[in-house]
């Protein structure tokens, strides 16, 4: 997507000067970012920086000791999180697919009251397991037995089937060979999703709009 | 029929048996000989202090020393239950005496009251003992369930919060945790009933033939203790989580694990 036709896109992640701290420890200081729709952003930085405090507190597994996080607008607050985190696909480095099967874990998030009326069919699950270089016989496959790059592919492709548009990421393609990355890289060519991929991997430098870098919980903007 | 009294020559006589698995044990360099001896003073200490105050709730009858005696036993284990499950007694103690004492208050009251039907409903002959038992029933499965089940949060986090991420909400992404430590509460008195008689003879049964009853007014006790034991455990073990749940998670349905024992806050 062209960056002028982000930039007059409403920011859908803001981070107003939001710290986090723990037992006197800052994880996050002052930190204040933003995300348009569609934007596609990188996080960099050494381990324990404070990139994945970014990811888990803007979906409200930490809780900021000062600033604010709004999402599409939305401060974010006991009222608002779970909300925010329907409209948000995050996916670790181990997915939990949590169920026997492929398919039983495709269809995971249908069981909850709030996506049983999306329950896909069974094509759109093999439509998505193709765009992501998935082979359709893995549906009956016995969850087991799948590997890490499968696992994180299949987390995504749950991403897809409940249609979220925001997805945080946390390093991915570590596990993926250069087809299945390609295939990851495709389906975020959409202009319609938006992207915070942390990650050490030069190939999602290129492709990144926008790249921060945090280094001892503050963050700073290098693209 | 009297049920035979044992003198304190003979007492005495019956805690000599207690040489021989001493002596076997010493022998074998067990090293528990300190351990046994203190086992068999308390048993004897508490069980006199038992005596005693049995014997004056029954003389006195009172049904507000009744009430009193029924709530200490219900706050003493509220904090044993809290304790062996590892939960910090200043955040939990309500929350979990309210599940307990409803669970017996309800079964214990079912029992006396409709099903027994004494002259008084608060006799302590029958109130005190019953309730007593349930309640010593009751406490192990809400050790079980809650031990089991923050166990299980704490030990799942990433699978937890992966329900959420899902758009399970608090209460669809515990279920299957819920689900499980209850089960693991209440199979043993499901464990009980099945077996009942067959594996051994219940305690509760054969204290009343002891005591003179016809063994059909015996069986007929224990088969009403049995399910007001199932009904109280199950009650309260499933109320005691719930209301555990708004204490032991934040707004945010993150778990708040300084509010556990083994923390360091």
């Amino acid at each position: 997507m062209a960056e002028n036709a982000v930039a007059i896109m409403p920011a859908v992640i803001r981070f107003d000067e939001v710290s986090v701290g723990v037992d006197g420890k800052n994880l996050l200081s002052r930190v204040s970012f933003s995300l348009r729709a569609g934007e596609k952003a990188l996080l960099g930085g050494k381990s324990g920086s404070g990139k994945s405090t970014v990811l888990k507190t803007l979906l409200g597994m930490r809780s900021p000791t000062a600033g604010v996080v709004y999402f599409n607008g939305q401060p974010l607050n006991p009222i608002t999180v779970q909300n925010i985190r329907r409209c948000i696909a995050y996916i670790g480095q181990e997915p939990v697919l949590g169920a026997d099967t492929v398919r039983n874990a495709l269809l995971l998030p249908f069981q909850f009251k709030a996506h049983r009326h999306l329950s896909p069919p069974d094509s759109r699950l093999k439509d998505v397991l193709q765009r992501l270089r998935l082979p359709v016989g893995l549906l009956s496959r016995d969850c087991a037995g799948i590997s890490g790059g499968e696992k994180q592919r299949l987390a995504l492709a749950r991403g897809l089937l409940l249609q979220k548009t925001v997805y945080l990421l946390d390093e991915v393609t570590s596990a993926l060979d250069a087809e299945s990355k390609q295939a990851v890289f495709e389906v975020f060519a959409d202009p319609q999703l938006t992207l915070l991929a942390v990650a050490h991997d030069p190939d999602w430098l290129e492709r990144s709009q926008t790249v921060f870098e945090m280094h001892a919980g503050q963050m700073t903007r290098t693209r | 029929m009297e049920t035979l009294d044992i003198s304190l020559s003979r007492m005495i006589m019956l805690y000599g048996l207690c040489l021989l698995p001493w002596s076997l044990l010493w022998a074998i360099g067990a090293g528990l000989s300190r351990d046994i001896g203190i086992g068999i003073a308390r048993m004897t200490l508490q069980l006199g202090l038992v005596g005693v105050y049995l014997k004056t709730l029954f003389a006195l009858n009172n049904p507000w020393l009744n009430a009193a005696w029924i709530l200490i036993m219900l706050i003493v284990a509220d904090f044993s239950i809290l304790r062996r499950a590892g939960l910090k007694p200043r955040y939990f103690a309500l929350s979990c005496f309210s599940a307990v004492a409803v669970s017996i208050l309800l079964s214990s009251a079912y029992l006396v009251v409709l099903v027994i039907q004494p002259a008084h409903f608060y006799d302590a002959r029958y109130l005190v003992p019953l309730a007593g038992m349930i309640l010593g029933n009751c406490m192990q499965g809400n050790v079980i369930a809650l031990e089991r089940f923050y166990a299980a949060v704490g030990k799942n986090q990433t699978e937890y919060t992966t329900y959420l991420m899902l758009g399970a909400s608090r209460w669809e992404a515990l279920l299957p945790y819920f689900r499980q430590a209850v089960k693991s509460a209440i199979n043993p008195s499901i464990a009980n009933m099945a077996t009942m008689g067959l594996v051994s003879l219940p305690g509760m049964m054969t204290g009343q033939i002891l005591g003179g009853s016809d063994p059909w007014i015996a069986v007929k006790y224990q088969i009403a203790i049995m399910i007001c034991i199932f009904t109280s455990t199950t009650l309260a073990t499933v109320i005691n989580l719930k209301l555990s749940l708004p204490i032991a998670f934040n707004d945010y349905d993150m778990l708040n694990e300084r509010l556990f024992a083994d923390s360091k806050h």
